[in-house]
């Protein structure tokens, strides 16, 4: 298969997934929606192998490494910068009577990026071992 | 890292598509390399120059000065 043709067969994938999606949307039943994806992503996966053409080289895979990482930081700290935003707001004044729902959310995010950082912690420590260390 | 994969090329005939093939590599990447925006790994470094049957350091000028 070429790679150009690959590319019109994830459009295509892509197009039947938000179809669906609408689908789903219409008879308010999720399954759909859900069982398209995991299909979509399996019908790519075998797609992908039937590539004649190199689609993914070394300086590709660096570029995703790199770009990956970037997204992780900005988000990050964009998402905890918000998450102190809405908590301080929250607080205010009435920081004995801590209630309002945008606080508990801010605490919640905090929560999720907690988690962010022991998940990126147990894989880095994982290919540390893979990779030597 | 400077190199003469343009020179090796031009000798053996072969296309950036064409070496692409050859390395398993996109022709975007030996671009990259060609114009210095892109370092190859060793292993890489290694196929190009069995390719063009001669040693790595014929063909990518290593400079610590620019490092």
């Amino acid at each position: 298969m070429k790679r150009n043709y690959f590319y019109l067969c994830v459009a295509a994938v892509a197009f039947i997934e938000v179809a669906l999606f609408w689908v789903s949307v219409d008879i308010v039943d999720p399954l759909p929606s859900v069982i398209a994806i995991i299909l979509g992503i399996i019908a790519i996966y075998l797609a992908r192998m039937h590539v004649d053409e190199v689609i993914d080289d070394e300086r590709t895979r660096k570029i995703t490494e790199i770009t990956a990482l970037r997204t992780l930081q900005i988000t990050w700290v964009g998402l905890f910068l918000f998450a102190l935003w809405i908590i301080i707001d929250a607080l205010g004044e009435e920081f004995r009577h801590f209630n309002r729902p945008t606080g508990i959310l801010g605490f919640r995010l905090l929560v999720v990026l907690c988690g962010i950082i022991v998940v990126y912690v147990l894989l880095s420590q994982y290919y540390n071992k893979k990779y030597g260390a | 890292m400077k190199n003469k994969i343009k020179v090796y090329r031009a000798m053996h005939d072969m296309s950036q598509e064409t070496l692409a093939n050859e390395v398993g590599v996109t022709r975007q990447t030996i671009f990259a390399i060609e114009h210095g925006k892109y370092d190859p790994s060793l292993i890489l470094a290694a196929k190009i120059a069995v390719l063009f049957k001669v040693r790595i350091d014929d063909v990518f000028l290593f400079d610590t000065l620019e490092e």
